[in-house]
């Protein structure tokens, strides 16, 4: 039972994430140089829309992002060398994001940085309610929640606030048709 | 005389306030000592920072916990997991806020940062443990210092435990 507690504790944080981190990312976690993780809650990023000025144009437009958001969850691991981590082990995330609700909209590749970004929206009642990225390069790998009302568009925009990388995903892409297929394809 | 009362008075004040220190602040200096079966490094006149931070608000900054705990490489070690030992000690009154983890060049650093909101003002505690040392803070901050720690959680926190390379 005294075990059951620091785990209970440590599952409680994701309770207001819209995905579940794998516990195959602890194992990842251990081989990583560098691991970060960013939680902030609804009620902490209103505290910090406050302190954003509505007469700077880029701070107001900010202020305005954070003010549909109910949480942002960031994870991040940065290894020493190359491909110390599989494509596989966010296989069990990816999983989660094909679930009714959500949709695969954007991927962006580059082979000649090797950087892959794939952002994923949830919806509910046509209404967004929450957004997934999942972003690879050959040494680093950052898996981004953002729980509320935001726009795949919308995301340049908050990258370097909040704890929130800037991430280029590219031009935008619209692959919401296409793998809703693919994804229907696979599942068969 | 008169100032020899001041500083008296100032190291009560102090001391009272180190006494006002959240049981979560002593309880992961608790989990620390244990592991490493030492005990926080004194620091003489540590009141006297809490009375200045009280006055003057350093950087948003009204009140602050300190421990730090030196030459831990040459304490045995009790084997726990810290990280795990740290959250349970902490419990659920505070949120989880960042967390930095690296394992660069053989040695191990870990920042855990918790916040809680207590009126208008916030508390953070962070935890930093390093190979040789590991300092546990308790900050009382304004709504502009925390502002801050927001804007840049993962810079904050790696100033925090020392390291100035991000």
């Amino acid at each position: 039972m005294k075990f059951a507690i620091p785990v209970l504790l440590a599952v409680l944080p994701l309770a207001a994430q819209d995905i579940k981190m794998p516990a195959g990312l602890d194992r990842l976690a251990e081989k990583a140089s560098d691991v970060v993780d960013v939680s902030l809650d609804g009620a902490l990023l209103q505290l910090a829309s406050r302190f954003l000025s509505e007469k700077d144009p880029d701070e107001a437009h900010v202020k305005r992002l954070i003010g549909g958001l109910k949480g942002v969850y960031v994870k991040s691991f940065e290894f020493e060398n190359r491909d110390e981590y599989k494509e596989s082990d966010v296989d069990e995330l990816r999983a989660q994001l094909k679930a009714p609700g959500w949709a695969r909209i954007i991927t962006a590749r580059s082979k000649r940085s090797g950087e892959n970004s794939d952002v994923y929206l949830k919806t509910d009642a046509g209404q967004i309610t929450g957004l997934a990225i999942i972003a690879t390069e050959p040494k680093e790998l950052t898996i981004i929640n953002i729980v509320g009302s935001i726009r795949p568009e919308d995301i340049r925009d908050l990258g370097g606030h909040l704890g929130i990388p800037k991430i280029d995903i590219g031009p935008v892409r619209n692959d919401k048709d296409k793998n809703d297929k693919k994804d229907k394809e696979d599942d068969k | 005389m008169r100032s020899t009362s001041m500083v008296l008075a100032a190291c009560l004040l102090g001391a009272a306030s180190a006494q006002a220190a959240d049981r979560e602040f002593t309880e992961v200096v608790r989990v620390i000592s244990d592991e490493f079966h030492t005990r926080p490094t004194s620091i003489p006149m540590f009141g006297l920072v809490n009375v200045f931070a009280a006055a003057v608000h350093p950087a948003g900054t009204r009140h602050i916990d300190l421990a730090v705990f030196e030459h831990l490489g040459s304490h045995d070690r009790e084997g726990r997991n810290l990280s795990d030992a740290i959250l349970s000690a902490v419990g659920r009154s505070w949120k989880p806020f960042v967390q930095v983890r690296s394992h660069k060049n053989g040695h191990e650093e870990t920042v855990l940062v918790y916040m809680r909101q207590e009126g208008k003002d916030w508390k953070l505690l962070v935890t930093a443990v390093e190979h040789d040392e590991a300092t546990v803070v308790q900050l009382l901050l304004n709504a502009d210092a925390l502002a801050r720690w927001m804007a840049s959680p993962e810079h904050c926190a790696r100033h925090w435990s020392g390291d100035q390379t991000e």
